[in-house]
């Protein structure tokens, strides 16, 4: 019999959505799991090392309807290349509970063990991912060549997603020009690359497009050339260039997987345990990068924290 | 006639032109029907015609209705189920056997594939050496609605919409007492739509559609006049009838101000509004089932009391509606109800008995009131085409319809035998030895697709070819797609080729469920009992329980599943739900990726036993059915719910469920105690 690992990295659906499961759980008993999990996954010859790609921007830009076009043609580049796609819904206050639609808009081809999607809650989170979309992350990097990341997309607050992606795209769709220049430029600040969607609606998106140009000259001046991408999902239009900037991302340089967990863990840690966490962590851990040095393993370093602080 | 006589006419007495005492005409009385296959529907429309129906009322199956012939995947499972399959114009000819067509009316409940029923019947027509421009009748035609509640749809908007639109500019001038399109509000209060919401989607929908064929701008102003003459409604009359009958007249006065402002039509004849019914069926139940027949005749009321907004075609559900199809004598018992009203009863005497009435005329001016400022707003968001695009007209009547289930769950709103006097005497209707249930017999389908194989043998295939070829040719360059459709009816092309050619050009499309932001109006303990015991699992499992509503296959009753899935949001679970019409295949994978805790599937259309197979041999193959289980909930006879359940089906649910929060109870136990294996 396969373990559920070995299936999960020959692709087996499944077994990846459980292992996936397994990284979402939020209780700090199953953090050994995970580090076991984790180990033999790495060390396995079959383990990738993924690119995060994260797709920001407000409901109903088109995010998760590109996502659905944008990922069955990344795939067929090249005959090995795997996408999986992780997105994130807003939960409910009252219940708790989510509605997870980002895959109504997603059709991709049955049985394409090459493409993936998960939905997730944002379990109360206002980042515009997660608490465990790190985790997830985490997971899939070793289990996916692209992992793309649809934020929640409801405000312009959602910076969270600048730490875990490796490059960040903003999807727009055309509307009046002031509108650009009110959006915060906190958030014009992050994306990698600007995408006007729904450029079959013509002359609204060239109007948009222009505004946008504009702005960006006056909040990003010290860059001067800053990608504004125009796409259409019902048109195709500009699709296949998407594509081609998606696949360049390889080759730039981005923060290493390390780098980011030194960050969640941090984050982990604010959340779970608060400010006397964090000045726990500093104080007598030696901080977060010092504690994954010592422990070598993410969920290590969480049962190692777990340990020495409700020993305290 | 005396000289005295006209002088002194009584109020309450009825005269025609030549101040006669009269007495109405009945209006046409309709039997919705079609089943098992062409020969079997013939006989039907023929025992009908032979028990004094006066029209034909053509229920169509739903691979026919979404543009898949028989031998399709998605097709099997639906063959006959709930309407008549047909393929090609040789099953045209076989429904029609005996019937003189010129003389009938013929009403076919047909969207998607609208153009492709009337061209059969067209070519059906040529084939007889029938003067086409005799033909009499109505295709449905209404997009907006499938979008918005039946779910027949195929085509994005823009493309169906054209469509509408040409079948208009065909028929005015080669058959002008055709009704190229019915715009439907019946479906609407199906689907939860309130009476103000009902009347402002049709008839926005209706400016939508004249707009569309003005701005064509292929009739002159007095051509155009005849066009809105020739739009007519099918409308729903529910169990509240006083203000049902208000709204009908609300509707009358609408859209004789519609047609005179907007559309300065001159001629009072193609201002008035015109209009068939059908009455509710939403709130026919399944427990106590006779009692429907009280609803159903209370119902018809409301829309034949009021002389000046009497119907012009009633069509009547029967007792078992919550049960099954209707068998033949379900059907008679509910055409004797018309006939009754109609022959023995002095309605058809009086002029409008509510002329008057401040009581009604109040009602009516707030039906009214509301439904324009509806109207204003959704023309403010550019029309109906946009306010389906951007979801607001669905996530409106999700809203309605999650309202009206709580209403009914909180008691507020009473159902007899229901929710309020529930024990009862078991109703000797059910004791037959069919159980009162309609089987179409699973048998039937090889008729069909021998039929089919059959004509795709005998036919001249290169100019089937050539017929598609022209079709494509004639979508792409924006010409008028009637003509080359019927050439693809007498080449024996057939239903899935002449969709399937469309859909090359136009593309398919998936509207917005609606269901995002929606919430019960329940706050009580149970519910939050509920929610407390989901926080626990999470903390015990570690992740929030996740359930899948899926509605797999081609049926189009979605109401269950959005109440299951905006109460299980409202509940505490994280809910995945994709809208109608998925694979089986398609709604294990998201089940399958999404690790769901459980799999709850709705199906109204009587093809269960089958999509149960299916689904879970997928479960299976993707290794996943130990670890998920999965309920069933929808219109599932007793007998079946015994073969899922031995199919490893967990639990059935059926209308009589009706309580939200139990149901959601349900599959929380189900949830926790059926985790083989924790994550
Ligand atoms: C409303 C309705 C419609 C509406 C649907 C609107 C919509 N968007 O849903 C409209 C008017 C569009 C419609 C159309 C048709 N209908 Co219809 N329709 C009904 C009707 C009257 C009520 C169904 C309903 O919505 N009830 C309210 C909801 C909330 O209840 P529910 O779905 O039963 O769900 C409850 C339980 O069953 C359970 N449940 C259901 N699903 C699930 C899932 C899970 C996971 C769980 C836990 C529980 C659960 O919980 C719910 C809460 O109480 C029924 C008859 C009846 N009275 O039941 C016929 C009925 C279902 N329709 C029928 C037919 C034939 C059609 C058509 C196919 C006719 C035709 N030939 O064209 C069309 C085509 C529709 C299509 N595309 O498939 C038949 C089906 C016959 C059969 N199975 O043998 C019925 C039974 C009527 C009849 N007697 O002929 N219909
Ligand atoms: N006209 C047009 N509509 C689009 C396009 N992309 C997406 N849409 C529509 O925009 C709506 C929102 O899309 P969705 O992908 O759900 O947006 P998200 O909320 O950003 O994920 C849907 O109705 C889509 O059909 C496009 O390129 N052109
Ligand atoms: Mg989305």
């Amino acid at each position: 019999m396969k373990t559920l690992i070995e299936k999960a990295l020959e692709q087996d659906k499944f077994s990846i959505a459980r292992l996936i499961t397994l990284f979402e759980d939020t209780r700090s008993e199953t953090a050994l799991q995970r580090a076991e999990a984790m180990k033999k996954i790495k060390a396995s010859p079959l383990a990738r090392s993924g690119i995060f790609l994260g797709f920001t921007g407000t409901p109903g830009a088109g995010k998760s309807s590109l996502i659905g076009e944008i990922a069955p043609r990344l795939i067929q580049t090249e005959s090995k290349l795997s996408v999986a796609v992780l997105a994130v819904d807003p939960s409910s206050e009252v219940s708790g509970g989510a509605l997870l639609g980002d895959r109504t808009r997603v059709r991709f081809p049955l049985s394409e063990t090459r493409l993936f999607f998960r939905s997730q809650s944002s379990a109360g989170a206002l980042g515009g991912i997660s608490p465990t979309t790190f985790q997830v992350c985490r997971l899939l990097h070793y289990l996916f060549d692209f992992i793309i990341i649809e934020t929640v997309g409801i405000g312009q607050n959602e910076i969270e997603i600048k730490n875990l992606a490796d490059e960040v795209f903003l999807i727009l769709q055309p509307m009046a020009g002031d509108q650009i220049q009110f959006m915060k430029a906190g958030i014009m600040e992050i994306p990698h690359a600007f995408v006007m969607n729904k450029c079959d609606e013509t002359k609204a998106a060239r109007q948009s497009y222009h505004a946008l140009k504009a702005s960006l000259a006056f909040v990003r001046p010290a860059e001067n050339e800053i990608k504004i991408l125009q796409t259409s999902v019902r048109t195709g239009f500009g699709l296949d260039d998407f594509v081609s900037e998606l696949l360049s991302s390889r080759e730039r340089s981005h923060s290493s997987l390390h780098e980011k967990e030194v960050h969640f863990f941090r984050q982990w840690v604010k959340e779970e345990y608060g400010r006397w966490g964090l000045q726990f962590l500093k104080e007598k851990m030696g901080g977060a990068a010092a504690l994954m040095q010592i422990t070598q393993s993410f969920d290590q370093a969480q049962i190692k924290f777990i340990h020495s602080f409700l020993n305290e | 006639m005396s000289q005295k006589d006209t002088h002194t006419k009584l109020d309450h007495q009825l005269y025609d032109e030549n101040h006669q005492a009269t007495k109405d005409h009945p209006w046409i009385f309709r039997t919705y029907g079609g089943h098992t296959n062409a020969q079997a529907t013939n006989e039907l429309f023929r025992s009908g015609l032979e028990k004094g129906q006066t029209g034909l009322s053509i229920a169509f199956d739903l691979p026919t209705q979404c543009g898949y012939s028989s031998e399709h995947s998605l097709a099997k499972p639906e063959i006959g189920k709930v309407g008549v399959p047909i393929n090609s114009l040789d099953d045209f000819h076989v429904l029609f056997e005996q019937i003189p067509i010129e003389k009938m009316n013929t009403s076919m409940t047909i969207n998607g594939t609208s153009m492709w029923l009337l061209a059969l019947y067209i070519a059906l027509g040529r084939e007889r050496g029938v003067d086409i421009s005799l033909l009499q009748g109505t295709t449905q035609n209404d997009i907006v609605k499938e979008y918005l509640a039946r779910g027949t749809y195929i085509f994005p908007p823009e493309h169906s919409l054209r469509i509408i639109a040409e079948m208009y500019e065909y028929c005015l001038e080669n058959i002008p007492k055709w009704n190229a399109s019915n715009i439907c509000s019946y479906h609407l209060q199906e689907a939860g739509a309130t009476p103000a919401q009902e009347l402002a989607f049709a008839l926005a929908n209706a400016i939508g559609i004249l707009d569309l064929i003005k701005e064509r701008g292929l009739f002159d102003q007095e051509q155009f006049e005849r066009v809105v003459g020739r739009i007519s409604f099918f409308v729903n009359a529910g169990i509240r009838f006083i203000e049902e009958t208000c709204k009908m007249r609300a509707f009358n006065e609408l859209w004789e101000e519609i047609t005179r402002e907007r559309y300065g039509v001159q001629n009072p004849k193609f201002r008035r509004f015109r209009y068939g019914v059908q009455v509710n069926s939403l709130g026919l139940t399944e427990s106590q089932p006779e009692n429907n027949a009280w609803r159903i005749l209370i119902e018809a009321l409301g829309v034949t009391l009021s002389r000046n907004a009497r119907c012009r075609a009633l069509q009547l559900p029967a007792w078992n509606e919550a049960l099954s199809l209707p068998r033949p004598w379900d059907q008679q018992w509910s055409l004797r109800l018309q006939q009754i009203l109609a022959y023995e009863t002095d309605l058809l005497e009086y002029p409008d008995i509510f002329e008057g009435s401040k009581v009604i005329s109040s009602k009516v001016e707030e039906l009214k009131t509301q439904a324009k400022a509806e109207i204003d707003k959704i023309l403010e968001m550019g029309g109906v085409r946009s306010a389906v695009e951007s979801g607001y007209m669905k996530s409106a009547l999700v809203k309605s319809m999650s309202e009206r289930m709580s209403r009914i769950n909180d008691g507020e709103q009473i159902v007899v035998g229901l929710n309020k006097w529930t024990e009862a005497i078991p109703s000797p209707l059910l004791q037959g030895e069919d159980g009162g249930i309609f089987k179409v017999d699973a048998k039937s389908a090889a008729w069909t697709l021998e039929q089919l194989e059959a004509t795709k043998q005998k036919r001249d295939s290169d100019r089937a070819e050539k017929a598609l070829a022209e079709l494509k040719k004639a979508a792409q360059e924006g010409k008028n797609m009637m003509e080359a459709s019927i050439e693809c009816a007498l080449a024996r092309v057939t239903t899935g080729e002449w969709a399937d050619a469309l859909r090359e050009i136009f593309g398919e499309y998936r509207p917005v469920t609606g269901i995002e932001g929606q919430k019960l109006q329940l706050e009580n303990e149970r519910v939050s009992a509920l929610r407390q015991r989901n926080d626990e699992f999470e903390k015990k499992h570690g992740h929030r329980a996740r359930i899948v509503v899926g509605k797999p296959g081609l049926d189009g009753h979605s109401n269950g599943a959005e109440v299951i899935a905006v109460s299980a949001r409202h509940t505490g679970f994280d809910v995945i739900y994709s809208g109608i019409r998925l694979t089986p295949e398609e709604i294990v994978q998201s089940a399958v990726e999404e690790s769901a805790d459980i799999i709850g599937v709705s199906i109204l259309s009587g093809s269960h036993l089958e999509l149960a197979d299916q689904i879970i041999a997928q479960l299976k193959s993707a290794g996943a059915f130990e670890h998920i289980p999965v309920v069933f909930g929808g219109i599932i006879p007793k007998e079946d719910e015994k073969v899922l359940l031995e199919k490893g089906i967990q639990k059935v649910f059926t209308p009589a469920d009706f309580e939200l929060i139990d149901i959601m109870e349900q599959i929380m136990n189900i949830v926790e105690s059926g985790k083989k294996i924790a994550a």
